[in-house]
């Protein structure tokens, strides 16, 4: 990538001591790994040993390149540390307005670390860094929290009980509603004894090229409105993300009854037209956003994986108490997709079935730490290890797998297997082609050309996560016309293949990560269920099992492609291609 | 990855870009590198290591295109198309002089695609063959339509188009006679579908003829057919000659929404539904009926004009503020079908597709007929 200076303005700060210092990134680093996701995977390549909750492994928040911009859905942010759910390198993209209040603040990135003696409340104005007492009740819900932090008039991130009281995927909630979700970065949070972040900024934001940034915001908004999937009538500015309900329903890729069956019966009773019925939901953005995915009615509407999972994964036709867990984990700070995987793999270990009222207390067993709680706080595979029946556990690296069920589609099935923080659904997206036909479509039950289909896309969503921007905008606009827009924004003389390049390094620095950390071949593989029981059939549709002989020899390819040995680590010109010693 | 070669290569021969099947080379790179071309050259495997993508068509386009394209890039560095799908969806075409995997390279990570001099077009997907062949298909629809409404803009001094030079306009008459649409064939009429098996028979039948008369570029467009509350609908970037398998049954009060894979024209189709009676619609990228609908210049939102008897409206693709979903349903109510502007042609009928595809098939070469006549009367020819 050719550009002008551009450097990350870090600020490093230290629990221990208090203390708090202001850096810059230097230019060929910041160039190389962007921000967001690839500049906090780079700060942890350089402690790849630490286990997540010890007291100097790093909790990070960081900004990308056009969080503050004029480019759309790009004012998201990550934030990043080892997976105390997992052990894998870990982040999340998170809505809501931190980012774009660190970025008033004239900071880039915030890297936290060491553990305070107290609780406390870390804050930053402007150019001033303090360090408040903590006095809420630990068992304050996150809604009192911000309600609380509301009179500091900022944005703020916070952890929640299920983060004190240890919850394995306890989360990071950002200006209420939005979740940092998977991995348990909040009991991160926790382990550090800090309770919140809450920023103030008032700066502006300058663009090295005004108009070019004006021509990129066109296009992309011009595509946005050529997108059935973003502004269609049934596209997610009309019903966020439960428009999915339906889709999934009718490809038969609804996991159900803990993946032992992919067709949920009742869906209509949490599908996206039954819910705006029932609940009349308003919709929000993140700020810059002009697509509004999140919908709130009395209370926040589920995002589909998590309808679907409280839903079909656990056989509950039960539209309120759905929503109701949704609420109840998030007043806790934990991740849904865990959980209600989580209460799932109890339910089959049991041959019982938690559905209305009674998932509803197993969430509640979940928050207040009772009954079933201490066991359903480990996750799934946790809880299966410790029962007895591992194989019962839905997941990959020990992230429950979300609500794609891999059977039908089979670029997810991969790419659940290749994700460097477990089974995630984002981190290559396929979803995108395989189902929503978008850039174009592909034969969802063939694994031809998979391979590096997926790698290119996990390098694609990489650059996604670094530079600040929201998946959602992909299913119109592509990495072309924001590289344009980033090229205007930044003054970096960037284009598509610079950015896939980028991408590129980030990904492979990340399984580089996990490779010393002891991840390898036999930690990327689908619980043993897709490879030996269908799903359900439906009207012209089969749902066989995975054939596990192409499934192994597509990771095969997938390694050749991404240049790891048979056995899923990297090659050593690989890693010396990365220069990763060079970079730290 | 060798059937994807072979399906495309087809594709490119059936849709008429090339003249035989030695007029393009597809590469596919999974683990290894496949092709139709016998060996892989030098240049394109260093073109695999320089970009991150895993499909490549170098193609010279049939004589007649490329005449058209050679002569557009030797007037600039760059081509600028002037349809509204292409800017949307493409923004331009750079241009390079020889297939170089290093220029070549320069160009591919900026755009989809590029016009390389002493070759032809090279274009790229990074997730299957398909785009390479759209992004090809795109390339030569742009630039035929380029060629000849700027030509003709230029000859009446239309909107900004610069008046085009002597050397244009004889090349603009020495190909218009090779430019004709192929002549129209017609689809059986029908009086009734009565099922859901008879509606997909008939909208696959209607999307090959539509494909075969090459009143779509790309095989792209939509098709749709309304029985009681449902329409059936081809699905968004669905080939039209391969339509079983790809068609959403959507509800017409928008009671599921499945329909999120539909086409992204969805909200047209349903509103003119709604104002008329009738059940098949039709919607293609005849090359002169696109071409017609931009002679005047620019048409502001809202406003129409006609080419002779047949409405052209402006709007953009999707269900946007400025969508053409608000324009284009009232037009079509009132004449059957109607041109969005720099876009593509709709049209209905009553009971089967066979009215919907006459009209379409006889507006393009109307169009056809009132280019020639226009460019008479600006003088030329």
């Amino acid at each position: 990538m050719r550009s002008r200076e551009y450097r990350i303005r870090a600020l490093f700060v230290r629990l221990q001591e208090k203390n708090a210092a202001v850096s810059e990134v230097p230019s060929d680093i910041s160039r190389a790994f962007l921000g967001g996701r690839g500049i906090g995977s780079w700060l942890m390549s350089a402690c790849p040993g630490l286990n997540p909750l010890d007291e100097q492994a790093p909790l990070i928040f960081s900004t990308g390149p056009l969080t503050g911009s004029r480019i759309p859905s790009s004012d998201r942010m990550v934030i990043s540390a080892f997976s105390p759910l997992t052990n894998t390198v870990c982040s999340a993209s998170v809505g809501g307005g931190l980012g774009l209040a660190l970025k008033r603040a004239g900071i880039d990135l915030v890297h936290i670390s060491g553990r305070s003696e107290e609780p406390v409340l870390l804050v930053i104005d402007g150019g001033q860094v303090s360090f408040e007492r903590y006095d809420l009740p630990p068992d304050t819900p996150v809604s009192g929290i911000f309600d609380r932090l509301r009179r500091m008039k900022g944005s703020a991130a916070v952890a929640g009980r299920a983060a004190f009281e240890g919850c394995r995927y306890a989360s990071v909630m950002v200006d209420g509603t939005f979740a940092s979700g998977r991995g348990g970065l909040g009991l991160v949070m926790a382990s550090k004894n800090l309770r919140a972040v809450v920023v103030r900024g008032k700066g502006g934001f300058e663009s090295c090229d005004p108009a070019g940034e004006e021509n990129a915001r066109r296009d992309i908004i011009r595509l946005f409105d050529a997108s059935p999937a973003i502004t269609g009538r049934s596209g997610i500015k009309h019903y966020g993300t439960s428009t999915l309900v339906d889709l999934m329903a009718s490809r038969r890729m609804m996991p159900t009854a803990n993946f032992r069956r992919t067709y949920f019966e009742d869906y209509r009773s949490f599908c996206a037209a039954r819910i705006r019925e029932r609940t009349h939901p308003k919709h929000y953005a993140c700020p810059g956003c002009p697509i509004a995915c999140k919908q709130k009615g009395l209370s926040e509407i589920p995002e589909f994986e998590t309808l679907s999972h409280f839903g079909a994964l656990n056989e509950n036709a039960d539209l309120g108490a759905i929503i109701e867990a949704n609420r109840l984990c998030n007043e806790a700070g934990m991740d849904t997709i865990t959980a209600a995987s989580t209460i799932a793999c109890l339910a089959e270990i049991r041959n019982e079935r938690y559905a209305g009222e009674a998932l509803v207390e197993k969430v509640r067993e979940i928050a207040y730490g009772h009954g079933d709680g201490p066991l359903l706080r480990l996750g799934s595979a946790g809880l299966a290890n410790k029962l007895g029946e591992p194989d019962r556990s839905m997941s990959v690296k020990s992230l429950e797998i979300p609500a794609y069920d891999p059977r039908g589609a089979y670029g997810m099935a991969l790419a659940y297997c290749t994700s460097t923080r477990g089974a995630c659904h984002l981190r290559a997206y396929p979803i995108s082609h395989e189902i929503l036909r978008k850039p174009v479509a592909t034969d969802r039950f063939s694994f031809s050309g998979k391979a590096r289909i997926i790698k290119i896309s996990e390098d694609l969503n990489a650059v996604i996560d670094s530079i600040g921007a929201c998946k959602f905008a992909f299913f119109g606009a592509s990495l072309e016309e924001y590289a344009k827009g980033l090229s205007a924004v930044t003054g970096l003389d960037c284009d598509t293949q610079d950015l896939l390049a980028a991408g590129d390094a980030i990904y492979t620095l990340e399984r580089h990560i996990n490779n010393l950390r002891g991840f390898d071949r036999k930690d990327d593989m689908l619980p043993s269920r897709f490879f030996t029981e269908p799903g359900t059939h439906g009207p012209g549709i089969e749902i066989p099992p995975i054939d596990r002989g192409a499934f192994e020899e597509t990771l095969d390819r997938y390694y050749r492609i991404r240049g790891c040995k048979p056995d899923g680590t990297l090659t050593g010109e690989r890693i010396g291609e990365l220069n990763i010693c060079r970079s730290r | 990855m060798q059937k994807q070669i072979d399906k495309y290569l087809a594709k490119l021969e059936k849709q008429g870009l090339i003249e035989g099947e030695h007029g393009a080379s597809l590469f596919g790179l999974d683990d290894e590198i496949y092709t139709n071309a016998g060996t892989v050259p030098d240049e394109i495997r260093t073109l695999f290591s320089l970009l991150n993508i895993n499909s490549l068509i170098v193609a010279r386009p049939e004589p007649l295109l490329w005449s058209i394209i050679t002569r557009l890039a030797s007037e600039d560095e760059i081509i600028r198309p002037c349809d509204c799908e292409s800017l949307t969806f493409f923004h331009d075409v750079p241009v390079v002089q020889s297939l170089q995997a290093g220029p070549v390279a320069r160009a591919l990570n900026r755009r989809k695609g590029c016009i390389v001099k002493d070759t032809g077009i090279v274009t790229f997907g990074t997730v299957n063959l398909e785009q390479a062949f759209i992004t090809m298909s795109s390339i030569c629809f742009a630039s035929f339509v380029k060629f000849f409404s700027d030509a003709l803009n230029g000859l009446h001094g239309c909107g900004c188009t610069p008046k085009p030079d002597p050397l244009r306009i004889d090349a603009v008459l020495e190909l218009i006679g090779q430019a004709a649409p192929m002549p129209s064939r017609s689809i059986p009429a029908v009086h009734e579908l009565k099922d859901e098996a008879q509606i997909i028979r008939a909208m696959d039948e209607a999307g090959k003829a539509l494909v075969g008369s090459r009143l779509v570029d790309s095989f792209f467009g939509n098709i749709s057919y309304r029985q009681g509350d449902i329409i059936y609908i081809s699905q968004t970037g669905s080939s039209l000659d391969e339509l079983p398998g790809c068609i959403d049954r959507v509800p017409l009060d928008g009671s599921s929404t499945c329909e999120i894979t539909s086409s992204s024209e969805l909200l047209a189709h349903v509103k003119t539904y709604e104002l008329t009676a009738d059940n098949a619609i039709l919607h293609g990228h005849p090359r002169f009926s696109v071409i017609m609908s931009m002679f005047g210049g620019e048409l502001p939102f809202g406003e129409k004009r006609f080419v002779e008897d047949i409405p052209v409206v402006s709007g953009e693709v999707g269900a946007g503020r400025h969508g053409l979903s608000h324009t284009l349903p009232p037009a079509v109510k009132e004449h059957g079908g109607a041109i969005v502007s720099g876009h593509g042609t709709f049209t209905s009928g009553a009971v089967s597709f066979s009215d919907a595809f006459d009209r379409l098939s006889e507006i393009e070469h109307r169009c056809y007929l009132a280019y020639r006549e226009l460019l008479r009367k600006g003088g030329a020819g």
